[in-house]
Protein backbone atom coordinates (compact mmCIF):
# COMPACT_ATOMS: atom_id res chain seq x y z
CA UNK A 1 0.00 0.00 0.00
CA UNK A 2 1.27 3.43 -0.86
CA UNK A 3 1.39 6.22 1.74
CA UNK A 4 -1.28 8.92 1.77
CA UNK A 5 -0.27 11.92 -0.37
CA UNK A 6 0.38 15.07 1.66
CA UNK A 7 -2.46 17.58 1.63
CA UNK A 8 -2.09 20.92 -0.06
CA UNK A 9 -2.71 24.11 2.01
CA UNK A 10 -6.02 24.51 0.17
CA UNK A 11 -7.13 21.01 1.14
CA UNK A 12 -6.13 21.58 4.77
CA UNK A 13 -8.08 24.80 4.84
CA UNK A 14 -11.08 22.99 3.39
CA UNK A 15 -10.75 20.27 6.05
CA UNK A 16 -10.86 22.88 8.80
CA UNK A 17 -13.88 24.51 7.20
CA UNK A 18 -15.60 21.16 6.90
CA UNK A 19 -14.92 20.32 10.56
CA UNK A 20 -16.48 23.65 11.54
CA UNK A 21 -19.81 22.92 9.81
CA UNK A 22 -19.91 19.15 10.22
CA UNK A 23 -22.73 17.78 12.34
CA UNK A 24 -21.26 15.99 15.33
CA UNK A 25 -22.21 12.30 15.57
CA UNK A 26 -23.64 11.45 18.99
CA UNK A 27 -21.39 8.36 19.35
CA UNK A 28 -22.06 7.71 23.03
CA UNK A 29 -25.83 8.12 22.60
CA UNK A 30 -25.78 5.77 19.60
CA UNK A 31 -23.77 3.20 21.55
CA UNK A 32 -26.16 3.36 24.50
CA UNK A 33 -29.22 2.98 22.23
CA UNK A 34 -27.60 0.06 20.39
CA UNK A 35 -26.68 -1.56 23.71
CA UNK A 36 -30.18 -1.31 25.18
CA UNK A 37 -32.13 -2.31 22.08
CA UNK A 38 -29.69 -5.13 21.25
CA UNK A 39 -29.96 -6.31 24.86
CA UNK A 40 -33.74 -6.16 24.65
CA UNK A 41 -33.67 -8.42 21.58
CA UNK A 42 -31.48 -10.86 23.49
CA UNK A 43 -33.94 -10.76 26.40
CA UNK A 44 -36.80 -11.63 24.04
CA UNK A 45 -34.65 -14.41 22.54
CA UNK A 46 -33.92 -15.81 26.02
CA UNK A 47 -37.65 -15.75 26.84
CA UNK A 48 -38.44 -17.61 23.59
CA UNK A 49 -35.67 -20.10 24.38
CA UNK A 50 -37.23 -20.80 27.83
CA UNK A 51 -40.63 -21.06 26.15
CA UNK A 52 -39.29 -23.90 23.97
CA UNK A 53 -37.59 -25.55 26.97
CA UNK A 54 -40.72 -25.39 29.14
CA UNK A 55 -43.38 -26.36 26.66
CA UNK A 56 -41.58 -28.53 24.10
CA UNK A 57 -38.93 -31.24 24.25
CA UNK A 58 -35.94 -28.99 23.71
CA UNK A 59 -32.89 -28.87 25.95
CA UNK A 60 -30.81 -25.72 26.53
CA UNK A 61 -28.49 -27.00 23.81
CA UNK A 62 -31.15 -27.82 21.21
CA UNK A 63 -33.52 -24.89 21.94
CA UNK A 64 -31.18 -22.45 20.19
CA UNK A 65 -32.22 -23.63 16.70
CA UNK A 66 -35.98 -22.94 16.97
CA UNK A 67 -35.23 -19.76 18.96
CA UNK A 68 -33.09 -18.32 16.15
CA UNK A 69 -35.74 -19.31 13.59
CA UNK A 70 -38.50 -17.64 15.64
CA UNK A 71 -36.48 -14.46 16.16
CA UNK A 72 -35.80 -14.21 12.41
CA UNK A 73 -39.47 -14.85 11.67
CA UNK A 74 -40.61 -12.12 14.08
CA UNK A 75 -38.07 -9.68 12.55
CA UNK A 76 -39.41 -10.54 9.09
CA UNK A 77 -42.99 -9.83 10.20
CA UNK A 78 -41.95 -6.55 11.84
CA UNK A 79 -40.09 -5.52 8.67
CA UNK A 80 -43.23 -6.21 6.65
CA UNK A 81 -45.32 -4.09 9.04
CA UNK A 82 -42.76 -1.27 8.76
CA UNK A 83 -41.86 -1.35 12.45
CA UNK A 84 -38.33 -2.71 12.13
CA UNK A 85 -37.22 0.20 9.90
CA UNK A 86 -38.12 2.67 12.64
CA UNK A 87 -36.40 0.51 15.21
CA UNK A 88 -33.33 0.42 12.94
CA UNK A 89 -33.30 4.21 12.70
CA UNK A 90 -33.46 4.48 16.46
CA UNK A 91 -31.09 1.68 17.52
CA UNK A 92 -28.66 1.40 14.57
CA UNK A 93 -26.26 -1.48 15.14
CA UNK A 94 -28.42 -2.69 18.04
CA UNK A 95 -31.02 -3.87 15.54
CA UNK A 96 -28.66 -4.80 12.69
CA UNK A 97 -26.07 -6.94 14.47
CA UNK A 98 -28.33 -9.54 16.19
CA UNK A 99 -29.72 -12.38 14.06
CA UNK A 100 -32.93 -10.36 13.59
CA UNK A 101 -30.94 -8.05 11.28
CA UNK A 102 -30.61 -10.99 8.92
CA UNK A 103 -34.39 -11.36 8.63
CA UNK A 104 -34.71 -7.63 8.09
CA UNK A 105 -32.07 -7.71 5.31
CA UNK A 106 -33.90 -10.52 3.47
CA UNK A 107 -37.39 -9.04 3.65
CA UNK A 108 -36.44 -5.41 3.01
CA UNK A 109 -34.63 -6.48 -0.19
CA UNK A 110 -37.67 -8.55 -1.21
CA UNK A 111 -40.03 -5.59 -0.63
CA UNK A 112 -37.72 -3.22 -2.47
CA UNK A 113 -37.59 -5.36 -5.61
CA UNK A 114 -41.24 -6.52 -5.54
CA UNK A 115 -42.13 -4.19 -8.42
CA UNK A 116 -39.68 -5.99 -10.73
CA UNK A 117 -41.67 -9.22 -10.53
CA UNK A 118 -41.45 -12.39 -8.50
CA UNK A 119 -38.66 -14.20 -10.36
CA UNK A 120 -36.33 -11.44 -11.57
CA UNK A 121 -37.29 -9.05 -8.77
CA UNK A 122 -37.96 -10.84 -5.46
CA UNK A 123 -36.26 -14.15 -6.33
CA UNK A 124 -33.00 -12.78 -7.64
CA UNK A 125 -32.63 -9.86 -5.23
CA UNK A 126 -33.91 -11.31 -1.94
CA UNK A 127 -30.46 -12.46 -0.84
CA UNK A 128 -28.60 -9.44 -2.18
CA UNK A 129 -27.55 -8.43 1.33
CA UNK A 130 -28.11 -11.64 3.26
CA UNK A 131 -26.34 -13.73 0.62
CA UNK A 132 -22.93 -12.67 1.88
CA UNK A 133 -23.96 -13.62 5.44
CA UNK A 134 -24.95 -17.08 4.20
CA UNK A 135 -21.86 -17.54 2.05
CA UNK A 136 -19.30 -16.49 4.66
CA UNK A 137 -21.28 -18.17 7.46
CA UNK A 138 -21.30 -21.52 5.66
CA UNK A 139 -17.68 -21.15 4.56
CA UNK A 140 -16.38 -20.20 8.03
CA UNK A 141 -18.41 -23.07 9.58
CA UNK A 142 -16.76 -25.43 7.07
CA UNK A 143 -13.27 -24.14 7.92
CA UNK A 144 -13.87 -24.35 11.70
CA UNK A 145 -15.31 -27.89 11.36
CA UNK A 146 -12.32 -28.91 9.25
CA UNK A 147 -9.86 -27.58 11.85
CA UNK A 148 -11.79 -29.30 14.66
CA UNK A 149 -11.86 -32.61 12.76
CA UNK A 150 -8.11 -32.43 12.15
CA UNK A 151 -7.44 -31.58 15.83
CA UNK A 152 -9.66 -34.48 17.00
CA UNK A 153 -7.95 -36.81 14.52
CA UNK A 154 -4.52 -35.72 15.85
CA UNK A 155 -5.72 -36.24 19.42
CA UNK A 156 -5.21 -32.62 20.53
CA UNK A 157 -8.82 -32.19 21.70
CA UNK B 1 -43.46 9.52 5.29
CA UNK B 2 -46.89 8.31 6.29
CA UNK B 3 -47.26 8.16 10.04
CA UNK B 4 -48.57 4.88 11.45
CA UNK B 5 -51.42 5.42 13.80
CA UNK B 6 -51.32 3.54 17.08
CA UNK B 7 -54.84 2.21 16.68
CA UNK B 8 -53.95 0.48 13.41
CA UNK B 9 -50.87 -1.31 14.72
CA UNK B 10 -52.15 -2.65 18.03
CA UNK B 11 -54.28 -5.60 16.79
CA UNK B 12 -51.22 -7.20 15.11
CA UNK B 13 -49.24 -7.23 18.36
CA UNK B 14 -52.28 -8.43 20.24
CA UNK B 15 -52.77 -11.23 17.72
CA UNK B 16 -49.15 -12.30 18.16
CA UNK B 17 -49.42 -12.21 21.94
CA UNK B 18 -52.72 -14.09 21.99
CA UNK B 19 -51.36 -16.79 19.66
CA UNK B 20 -48.29 -17.18 21.89
CA UNK B 21 -50.50 -17.60 24.95
CA UNK B 22 -52.72 -20.08 23.07
CA UNK B 23 -49.71 -22.19 22.09
CA UNK B 24 -48.50 -22.03 25.69
CA UNK B 25 -51.91 -23.27 26.85
CA UNK B 26 -51.58 -26.44 24.75
CA UNK B 27 -48.91 -27.83 27.03
CA UNK B 28 -49.65 -30.08 29.98
CA UNK B 29 -47.96 -29.18 33.25
CA UNK B 30 -49.31 -31.04 36.23
CA UNK B 31 -46.63 -30.17 38.77
CA UNK B 32 -46.36 -27.15 41.07
CA UNK B 33 -42.65 -27.01 41.93
CA UNK B 34 -41.14 -27.63 38.48
CA UNK B 35 -42.28 -24.43 36.70
CA UNK B 36 -40.83 -22.33 39.53
CA UNK B 37 -37.46 -24.09 39.48
CA UNK B 38 -36.14 -21.50 37.02
CA UNK B 39 -36.32 -18.72 39.59
CA UNK B 40 -35.81 -20.49 42.93
CA UNK B 41 -33.81 -23.45 44.21
CA UNK B 42 -35.95 -26.57 44.67
CA UNK B 43 -33.46 -29.11 46.09
CA UNK B 44 -35.82 -32.10 45.88
CA UNK B 45 -35.06 -35.19 47.97
CA UNK B 46 -33.35 -37.84 45.80
CA UNK B 47 -35.76 -40.49 44.47
CA UNK B 48 -35.56 -44.15 43.56
CA UNK B 49 -37.52 -45.69 40.72
CA UNK B 50 -36.43 -49.32 40.87
CA UNK B 51 -33.90 -50.72 43.28
CA UNK B 52 -32.56 -54.10 44.52
CA UNK B 53 -31.74 -52.89 48.02
CA UNK B 54 -33.61 -49.75 48.90
CA UNK B 55 -31.80 -48.70 52.09
CA UNK B 56 -28.27 -48.98 50.58
CA UNK B 57 -29.36 -47.00 47.54
CA UNK B 58 -31.02 -44.31 49.65
CA UNK B 59 -27.80 -43.88 51.63
CA UNK B 60 -25.84 -43.66 48.41
CA UNK B 61 -28.16 -41.00 46.97
CA UNK B 62 -27.93 -39.02 50.20
CA UNK B 63 -24.15 -39.14 50.00
CA UNK B 64 -24.21 -38.05 46.33
CA UNK B 65 -26.43 -35.10 47.25
CA UNK B 66 -23.99 -34.07 49.99
CA UNK B 67 -21.09 -34.33 47.55
CA UNK B 68 -22.90 -32.07 45.07
CA UNK B 69 -23.78 -29.55 47.79
CA UNK B 70 -20.10 -29.36 48.78
CA UNK B 71 -19.18 -28.03 45.33
CA UNK B 72 -19.34 -24.26 45.61
CA UNK B 73 -20.01 -23.76 41.87
CA UNK B 74 -23.33 -25.66 42.13
CA UNK B 75 -26.42 -24.68 44.08
CA UNK B 76 -29.39 -26.89 43.30
CA UNK B 77 -29.41 -30.61 42.60
CA UNK B 78 -32.05 -33.13 41.53
CA UNK B 79 -31.03 -36.78 41.70
CA UNK B 80 -32.90 -39.89 40.64
CA UNK B 81 -31.77 -43.53 40.50
CA UNK B 82 -33.09 -46.37 38.39
CA UNK B 83 -31.41 -49.81 38.68
CA UNK B 84 -27.70 -49.05 38.28
CA UNK B 85 -28.09 -45.67 36.56
CA UNK B 86 -28.05 -42.41 38.50
CA UNK B 87 -29.23 -39.21 36.88
CA UNK B 88 -27.74 -36.07 38.44
CA UNK B 89 -29.06 -32.69 37.28
CA UNK B 90 -27.81 -29.51 38.89
CA UNK B 91 -27.68 -25.74 38.43
CA UNK B 92 -24.40 -23.88 38.05
CA UNK B 93 -23.86 -20.45 39.64
CA UNK B 94 -24.18 -17.74 37.03
CA UNK B 95 -20.55 -16.58 36.81
CA UNK B 96 -19.32 -20.19 36.83
CA UNK B 97 -21.35 -21.01 33.71
CA UNK B 98 -18.23 -20.23 31.63
CA UNK B 99 -16.67 -23.41 33.04
CA UNK B 100 -19.78 -25.58 32.65
CA UNK B 101 -18.13 -28.36 30.62
CA UNK B 102 -15.18 -28.59 33.01
CA UNK B 103 -17.53 -28.71 36.03
CA UNK B 104 -19.59 -31.48 34.38
CA UNK B 105 -16.43 -33.49 33.70
CA UNK B 106 -15.18 -32.96 37.29
CA UNK B 107 -18.50 -33.93 38.91
CA UNK B 108 -18.84 -37.04 36.73
CA UNK B 109 -15.20 -38.05 37.37
CA UNK B 110 -15.53 -37.66 41.16
CA UNK B 111 -18.79 -39.64 41.31
CA UNK B 112 -17.47 -42.43 39.08
CA UNK B 113 -14.33 -42.71 41.23
CA UNK B 114 -16.42 -43.00 44.38
CA UNK B 115 -18.99 -45.46 42.96
CA UNK B 116 -17.27 -47.47 40.20
CA UNK B 117 -20.19 -49.89 39.54
CA UNK B 118 -22.80 -47.18 39.04
CA UNK B 119 -23.46 -45.51 35.69
CA UNK B 120 -23.75 -41.72 36.08
CA UNK B 121 -25.55 -39.35 33.76
CA UNK B 122 -24.59 -35.83 34.80
CA UNK B 123 -26.14 -32.70 33.34
CA UNK B 124 -26.27 -28.98 33.95
CA UNK B 125 -28.96 -28.51 31.29
CA UNK B 126 -32.05 -26.74 32.64
CA UNK B 127 -34.45 -28.95 30.65
CA UNK B 128 -33.00 -32.10 32.24
CA UNK B 129 -33.27 -30.44 35.67
CA UNK B 130 -36.87 -29.46 35.00
CA UNK B 131 -37.79 -33.00 33.89
CA UNK B 132 -36.09 -34.60 36.91
CA UNK B 133 -37.95 -32.26 39.30
CA UNK B 134 -41.20 -33.15 37.50
CA UNK B 135 -40.38 -36.86 37.84
CA UNK B 136 -39.76 -36.35 41.59
CA UNK B 137 -43.19 -34.82 41.99
CA UNK B 138 -44.88 -37.50 39.90
CA UNK B 139 -43.20 -40.20 41.99
CA UNK B 140 -44.90 -38.76 45.10
CA UNK B 141 -48.26 -39.51 43.48
CA UNK B 142 -49.34 -43.10 44.36
CA UNK B 143 -51.25 -43.42 41.04
CA UNK B 144 -48.04 -42.90 39.07
CA UNK B 145 -46.94 -46.41 38.05
CA UNK B 146 -43.37 -47.76 37.94
CA UNK B 147 -43.76 -48.34 34.20
CA UNK B 148 -44.60 -44.68 33.63
CA UNK B 149 -41.67 -43.65 35.81
CA UNK B 150 -39.35 -45.90 33.81
CA UNK B 151 -40.68 -44.37 30.57
CA UNK B 152 -40.08 -40.83 31.84
CA UNK B 153 -36.58 -41.77 33.04
CA UNK B 154 -35.71 -43.19 29.60
CA UNK B 155 -37.09 -40.02 27.99
CA UNK B 156 -34.78 -37.85 30.12
CA UNK B 157 -31.76 -40.03 29.26
CA UNK B 158 -32.66 -39.74 25.57
CA UNK B 159 -32.98 -35.93 25.90
CA UNK B 160 -29.51 -35.76 27.43
CA UNK B 161 -28.05 -37.60 24.42
CA UNK B 162 -29.66 -35.24 21.87
CA UNK B 163 -27.20 -32.81 20.35
CA UNK B 164 -29.11 -30.93 17.64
Amino acid sequence: MCAKPKKTPDQEQYDQLEKKYETKRPVLKNCLRAFWVGGLFCLVGQAISYFYIYFFNFTEQTASNPTVATMIFIAMLLTGFGVYDRLGQFAGAGSAVPVTGFGNAVISAAIEHRTEGFVLGVGSNMFKLAGSVLLFGVFSAFVVALIKTILIYMGVI
Amino acid sequence: MKKIRKGQEMPKYLLLLISLFLIAGCSKHDSDEAPLSLVKPTNPTPSLIHSESRSTDEDMLQSIEEDIEKQKELYDAAIVKNDDTVLVAYKVRHLQRFHMKKIEKDVKGKLEDKYPDVKFIVSSDFKIFLEVVELHEQLKNPQFSAKEAQKKFDKIVKLKKELT
